[in-house]
C-alpha cells in the first residue's frame, strides 16, 4: 500500500511526462502482407510497459515486393503476419484477439492449417482458434517418427500415445497420430525474428549437452548453434524461412533463392528491444546500462558468455542504484538475475550434464548469453513447463487447459528421462519430437529475453500471461522463496529489456 | 619375500579403496554444496559443485551413484572421509529415495572452490598451446559406468584427436571400444551392458567423421573387461590410435 501510494504521488506524474515524449512516436500498427509500407530505420511502438524500439540497421525497408512482407503461399500469409515489428517481431495474444475482432476472423493469420486448433474444425468459430486467441499459440504439425535429412525415419526411443486431446487434432483420422501421414500437433508461440545474430552465433562441432555432433548448415557444412525454434529443428535462418513458407504459408512452389536471402537479410538486420518505460523513461541514455535499447543490440558482439561478475549478461545497472524508485528497482532486479542463488533441481540438460543435481546457482547460469539471456550452448532445457508434474497446466486454477497431453513410454534399452523416468506425461515433448530421444522429452530451446513487454504471453506454450506469472513459475519450480519485493524487481528488470 | 610384500601392499591398497553404490547426499555450505555418500555406516566426501570444465562431475539426487575412490589420509571434508581420486557414475534409473539435501551447518565448510555458487569471477584464460604429439599416438576417451555420454573432458580428447589426425594427415585411425566390469568393495561385480562397447566406438567414429577425419577402422570388444577393484574406471573407454 505504501509502495502504491509512493508510485501514485511521486513516480506516476514524472513517468507520464517522460512517456509523453514518446507518445507521438508511438503507435500500434499491424502490417498486412503486400501493404507496400516503408518501414523507417527507427520505429517505436506502444508496448505494455512503454515503448518498444525497432531498429532497421540497414536503413528504411521498402516492403513492396519484399519476400518477408509478400504472400508467397496459398493462404494469404506472409512472414510478417506472425512477426510484426509492433510486437517485437513476434505477435501478442492480445493483438491476435483484436485482429480477430477487426477482421471477423478473416485475417490470414487465422488460416485453418495452423492458425486454428485443427484444420478440421469449423473455421468461422472463435472457439476453433482458442489456442491462438487466448495464448498466441500456432499449431506445429510434426511428422512422426522424425526424419533424417535424406527422408529416412530416425530411430526413436519411445512410444507416444495421445491421452488428452481437447482440440481433437492428434486423434483426428485425417490430421492425427494415426492418420495416413502420422503427425503430432503441438502448439507454440512464434519466436521473435529480431536480434538474430545472437540467436545463430556460437556453433560448435560437438553439442556440449549431448556429446553428439551439432547439426550443420546444409550449404557451408559448418556447425550451427542449434538455438533456432523451440526444438532446434531448423539449422539456419535459410532453412527456417523455407520451411515456414512451405508450411505456415502453404506454398505450392518453393520460394526462389533470392527471396530466401531477402528474408534472411531483413531478419538479420532488425533489432527490437524496449526503448522507453512508462516509469523508467528513455532507457538507452548516456551513463545508463549499456545493454538497453535496440541500438545496443546492433552494436554489441554476439556469442559472449555473460555468466560472470565482471561483464554480466545485460551489463551493469549500478548507475541506476540509488536513483528514482523504478530504476533502483530495475537495478535490484538485475542483481537478482545475476546473483540471487537458488537450487536448480531436476532440469534436464542443466543438472544432467555434469553440473550435479541440485546445482546452487543463479538465473544467469542458464540464461548466460550476453544481450539476450539465451544459453550460449545449444539451449534446450527441460525446465518443467511441459512435463507433469511441474507443467504449467492449467495456467491458473480457474483455467482448464486446452493443450493435448501425450504419454511417452521409453524403451527399456534407452536412457530414461533423468528425472521423470520411463513414463512421462507431457503437453509438448519438445526436442524429443526431433531427436527421438527419451532424455529430451520436455526440453525446449530457451528464448531471448528482449522486447518482452511487447509480446506476451510467455513461455513456448504461452501459459504465462504476464511477466509476474513467469517469475511465479520459476519461484514455484525452484522454490526460490522470492519476496514480493524481489518479484517486483525482477519483473521491472525484465520489462526494460 | 618380494611376493609377500606385494600381496600385503595389494591388501592395504584394497583396504583403502571404496567401491559402492548408494544414494548421494548433498550438504549445503556457506559457499558451494558438498557431495557425499554413505557406505557401511561411514560417510565419504566425493567433491564439491564446480564447473562443467572441472574434472569432478557431481552425482545427482533422484539417482544412485556408483562411487569408486581411494581413501586419502587427512581430516574429514564436509563431514566425510575424502576419496581421491574418485570416479562417480550416475545410475541412470530414477530413484526417488535419493533425495537428501542437508542444510549448511556451522563448522562444516566446503574446500576452496575455483568457482562459487554465483556467476564466475574468473577471467577467460589464454588458450593453452596445443599438445605437441609426435608419431603414433593413442588418445583415450573415458566414460562413466554404463554410459556413452561424452563429458566435457572426453569431448576435448576427441577434438584433440581429430585435430592431430588431420594435422599429420594420418595414414590410419583405429578406434577401439570397450565395456568394463567394476568390482565393488562387497565383492559384487557390476558389468556394463552388452552392446555398449560398440555404441561407444561407433559414436566416436561418427564424431571424428564429422570433424573431418577419414580412413578410420572401428572395432569393439564384445566381452566386458575384467575388474580389479582399483583401476576399473580406466577400462570404460574408447581408444583412438592415430598413426602417421
Amino acid at each position: 500500500m505504501r509502495r502504491l501510494s509512493f508510485v501514485a504521488i511521486f513516480i506516476a506524474p514524472i513517468a507520464l511526462t517522460l512517456s509523453a515524449q514518446y507518445q507521438d512516436r508511438s503507435k500500434s500498427t499491424w502490417i498486412e502482407p503486400n501493404s507496400g509500407a516503408v518501414l523507417p530505420e527507427f520505429d517505436a511502438f506502444d508496448s505494455n510497459e512503454g515503448t518498444l524500439g525497432v531498429l532497421n540497421a540497414s536503413g528504411p525497408v521498402k516492403t513492396e515486393g519484399h519476400a518477408f512482407f509478400m504472400t508467397l503461399g496459398t493462404n494469404g500469409r506472409a512472414c510478417v503476419n506472425c512477426h510484426q515489428p509492433t510486437y517485437g517481431m513476434s505477435v501478442s495474444a492480445t493483438a491476435l484477439l483484436e485482429r480477430w475482432k477487426q477482421t471477423d476472423g478473416k485475417d490470414p493469420v487465422f488460416a485453418a492449417f495452423d492458425g486454428s486448433n485443427c484444420p478440421g474444425l469449423p473455421q468461422d468459430k472463435e472457439s476453433s482458434h482458442s489456442l491462438l486467441l487466448k495464448r498466441g499459440l500456432f499449431r506445429i504439425p510434426l511428422q512422426w517418427p522424425p526424419r533424417n535429412a535424406d527422408g529416412s525415419p530416425k530411430p526413436v526411443e519411445f512410444t507416444i500415445d495421445v491421452v488428452r486431446d481437447p482440440a481433437g487434432c492428434n486423434t483426428s483420422p485425417q490430421y492425427g497420430l494415426k492418420s495416413a501421414d502420422p503427425t503430432i500437433s503441438v502448439y507454440r508461440r512464434p519466436r521473435p525474428a529480431a536480434n538474430l545474430k545472437y540467436v545463430v552465433s556460437g556453433g560448435r562441432p560437438i553439442v556440449l549437452k549431448t556429446g553428439l555432433l551439432a547439426d550443420v548448415d546444409p550449404e557451408t557444412k559448418s556447425p550451427v548453434a542449434m538455438n533456432l525454434m523451440s526444438d532446434a529443428r531448423e539449422a539456419t535462418l535459410q532453412t527456417q524461412a523455407m520451411s515456414a513458407i512451405m508450411g505456415h504459408e502453404q506454398a505450392n512452389v518453393s520460394p526462389t533463392r533470392k527471396q530466401i536471402e531477402q528474408i534472411v537479410e531483413y531478419e538479420s538486420q532488425v533489432y527490437a528491444a524496449q526503448a522507453a518505460h512508462i516509469f523508467g523513461g528513455p532507457l538507452a541514455v548516456p551513463g545508463g546500462p549499456s545493454s538497453l535499447g535496440p541500438v545496443a543490440l546492433r552494436d554489441h558482439k554476439a556469442g559472449v558468455l555473460g555468466d560472470n561478475d565482471y561483464d554480466p549478461v545485460f551489463g551493469s545497472f549500478s548507475s541506476w542504484k540509488g536513483t528514482d524508485y523504478y530504476r533502483a528497482s530495475v537495478a535490484r532486479g538485475a542483481d537478482l538475475f545475476m546473483f540471487r542463488q537458488f537450487w536448480l533441481r531436476d532440469a534436464t540438460h542443466i543438472n544432467s550434464i555434469g553440473l550435479g543435481n541440485p546445482l546452487k546457482r543463479t538465473c544467469a547460469t542458464c540464461h548466460n548469453a550476453q544481450m539476450t539471456g539465451q544459453d550460449l550452448s545449444a539451449g534446450w532445457v527441460d525446465v518443467g513447463t511441459t512435463n507433469y508434474p511441474t507443467w504449467t497446466e492449467p495456467a491458473t486454477w480457474a483455467d482448464s487447459s486446452e493443450l493435448p497431453v501425450f504419454k511417452i513410454t521409453c524403451s527399456r534399452d534407452a536412457d530414461p528421462h533423468p528425472y521423470l523416468g520411463r513414463v512421462i506425461y507431457t503437453t509438448d515433448p519438445g526436442r524429443a519430437l526431433i531427436s527421438g530421444k527419451c532424455v529430451d522429452v520436455g526440453s525446449i530451446v530457451m528464448q531471448q529475453l528482449r522486447g518482452l513487454s511487447a509480446r506476451a504471453p510467455y513461455f513456448a506454450n504461452g501459459s504465462a500471461k504476464t511477466l509476474r506469472e513467469v517469475v511465479d513459475f520459476y519461484d514455484r519450480r525452484f522454490d526460490m522463496k522470492l519476496t514480493d519485493g524481489e518479484k517486483e524487481d525482477l519483473i521491472n528488470f525484465l520489462g526494460v529489456l | 619375500m618380494r611376493l609377500g610384500l606385494f600381496i600385503l601392499g595389494a591388501i592395504v591398497a584394497l583396504g583403502q579403496q571404496r567401491n559402492f553404490v548408494s544414494c548421494p547426499i548433498v550438504r549445503d555450505t556457506k559457499t558451494v554444496p558438498c557431495f557425499l555418500a554413505e557406505y557401511e555406516g561411514e560417510t565419504y566426501f566425493l567433491g564439491i559443485q564446480q564447473d562443467i570444465t572441472s574434472e569432478f562431475h557431481p552425482p545427482q539426487l533422484k539417482h544412485e551413484v556408483l562411487v569408486e575412490g581411494r581413501i586419502v589420509s587427512g581430516p574429514r571434508v564436509c563431514g566425510g572421509i575424502p576419496l581421491q581420486p574418485v570416479a562417480v557414475s550416475v545410475v541412470k534409473e530414477v530413484n526417488l529415495a535419493c533425495n537428501t539435501l542437508l542444510p549448511a551447518e556451522p563448522g562444516i565448510e566446503a574446500p576452496a572452490a575455483p568457482r562459487g555458487p554465483g556467476p564466475s569471477s574468473r577471467r577467460a584464460e589464454p588458450s593453452r598451446p596445443r599438445e605437441t604429439f609426435a608419431g603414433a599416438h593413442e588418445f583415450v576417451v573415458l566414460y562413466s559406468f554404463n554410459d556413452d555420454y561424452l563429458e566435457f573432458a572426453a569431448n576435448q580428447v576427441v577434438t584433440e584427436a581429430a585435430a592431430y589426425a588431420k594435422r599429420i594427415n594420418a595414414s590410419t585411425v583405429k578406434i577401439s571400444g570397450y565395456r568394463a566390469t567394476t568390482l565393488l568393495s562387497n565383492g559384487e561385480r557390476l558389468v556394463e551392458k552388452p552392446g555398449l562397447a560398440e555404441k561407444r566406438a561407433q559414436n566416436i567414429a561418427t564424431l571424428l567423421r564429422g570433424l573431418g577425419v577419414a580412413g578410420m577402422t572401428v572395432e569393439w570388444k564384445k566381452d566386458a573387461e575384467p575388474a580389479d577393484g582399483q583401476t576399473d574406471p580406466s577400462r570404460r573407454r574408447v581408444t583412438i590410435l592415430v598413426n602417421p
